[in-house]
């Protein structure tokens, strides 16, 4: 095996696979399938009463201020990855060990500043 | 291997295991039913029912009943509904599996003491890949919801998504103290290296986190709030039915057999087993496949028992515990890999 182009070659197929397949066996029911048509059968189910409106409205913030809390901390686990095969055995495992302390302490000030801000919480 | 390959072969080799690879997708559904079957049966055992016994011996060809079902029901798209969403959806939904399944590896055999991982590929990130895949479901179960034009679904599908970017975090943290201990982000590395010590002894602390925030990604029952029956009617699937349902559903069953994969793999020593070497030549071929097959059977198991012992957590509840509580703990499990690799790796 030779080259990282060769190990996600399977990837692409596998790929192509979940692309085909979903389709085809929605080709497959609607030849199998009974149709009939109503008009009542194409409303969006809301209880059995009338809809009303469109369900795309304004959301509440907070999902947003999460959103933005995991992009920080999805980011930090990222670049521990890295560091973790890398920190031991490759003679820098002081000066790895100090830098990722510096790192994770710099996010944790502001882990602790967004809880004190109460980001973290939960509007009812 | 061990036998003489042709020159012209050794470039197609990665095309002949994309192929052959392929037959695993068959495995997997059949192994999703086996886990509707289980699931369906401890379930029916946990509250003295009977569960499905009608169809073949114990109920086994339920399911595949209920298959010839869902493929002759008609395929429904309400009016209000964005046909670009709704339809290709599913194709996140099982592609995330698919590109999941390539990477894991489902069993290993010893030749003449040598380990061969019964993976499609193998690659050197491959835990990276497999989280940055797995979390792709969420864009299918958001155009499932967005597309449908339905306040239940929406409303289910912000809970998935509250939910999952709180729990993606600690997910992550504890693979990487994993992956400390190891040195390497391939799982077929991680698993081999765990032949005496499982991890899950290491790091208990780790393996619990991994445990709650992988439960919480598969969105199973104490974290289910995208589905709540009782509030949501189906949550984001309320819309889909017969097959498009059938197809997100098993995408759904597939995500935790290829979890429960991934917590024997990383935390419960993968195939090994302490004590046990591979010397007989027919042994080694199929003893750490069954083993790793128990694990995962057993992980599956607490998994649908968990369903009955513990009550679904409101949302504000949810997302309290991943970011005040799983969070900080696997920060400190963090700690703990670190100060333990250099204590064992030294």
């Amino acid at each position: 095996m030779s080259g990282i182009i060769d190990s996600y070659i399977p990837v692409a197929i596998f790929l192509v696979m979940a692309l085909v397949m979903p389709p085809m066996t929605m080709f497959i029911v609607k030849q199998l399938s009974p149709r009939s048509k109503a008009a009542g059968k194409y409303t969006t189910y809301e209880s059995g009463s009338v809809p009303t409106g469109t369900a795309r409205i304004q959301f509440n913030v907070e999902y947003y201020l999460y959103a933005i809390a995991f992009v920080i901390f999805d980011i930090e686990v990222l670049f521990l990855y890295p560091w973790a095969t890398v920190y031991k055995g490759h003679g820098i495992t002081s000066i790895a060990i100090v830098e990722m302390f510096v790192f994770v302490f710099i996010l944790l000030f502001g882990y602790i500043y967004l809880w004190k801000k109460e980001a973290l919480t939960w509007v009812k | 291997m061990v036998m003489d390959i042709p020159e012209f072969i050794i470039p197609l080799i990665p095309w002949i295991r994309g192929i052959v690879g392929l037959s695993l997708v068959g495995v997997i559904f059949l192994g999703a039913m086996g886990a509707v079957w289980l699931e369906r049966k401890l379930s029916a055992d946990i509250q003295c029912r009977m569960g499905p016994c009608r169809v073949g011996k114990y109920g086994l060809l339920q399911l595949v009943a209920d298959a010839i079902k869902l493929f002759t029901k008609e395929d429904l798209k309400p009016r209000n509904a964005d046909s670009l969403l709704f339809n290709s959806a599913n194709i996140f939904m099982i592609g995330s599996v698919f590109l999941m399944l390539v990477a894991i590896p489902v069993g290993a055999v010893f030749i003449n003491g040598v380990e061969y991982p019964l993976a499609v590929t193998q690659m050197d990130i491959s835990v990276l890949y497999i989280e940055a895949v797995s979390a792709l479901s969420i864009f299918g179960i958001f155009m499932i919801a967005y597309g449908s034009n339905n306040k239940y679904s929406l409303l289910g599908a912000f809970r998935n998504f509250a939910r999952m970017v709180g729990y993606e975090v600690p997910l992550g943290l504890t693979v990487v103290s994993v992956a400390i201990m190891t040195g390497s982000l391939s799982i077929v590395e991680i698993s081999s290296s765990q032949g005496m010590l499982w991890n899950i002894f290491l790091q208990p602390l780790g393996c619990f986190v991994f445990f709650v925030a992988l439960m919480a990604d598969m969105g199973r029952l104490p974290f289910d709030q995208n589905e709540s029956e009782e509030e949501l009617v189906a949550g984001w699937i309320t819309e889909y039915g017969g097959m498009r349902f059938g197809l997100a559903f098993f995408a759904e069953y597939i995500h935790m057999i290829l979890g429960s994969f991934l917590v024997a793999l990383l935390f419960l020593g993968g195939w090994n087993v302490p004590g046990f070497v591979a010397n007989n030549s027919v042994l080694g071929l199929i003893a750490p496949t069954v083993f790793l097959l128990i694990k995962v059977v057993f992980v599956l198991m607490v998994i649908i028992g968990l369903r009955w012992a513990v009550p679904r957590f409101r949302i504000d509840q949810v997302v309290d515990l991943s970011w005040k509580k799983l969070l900080p703990l696997a920060l400190l499990n963090l700690v703990w890999a670190v100060g333990l690799g250099l204590y064992l790796g030294a």
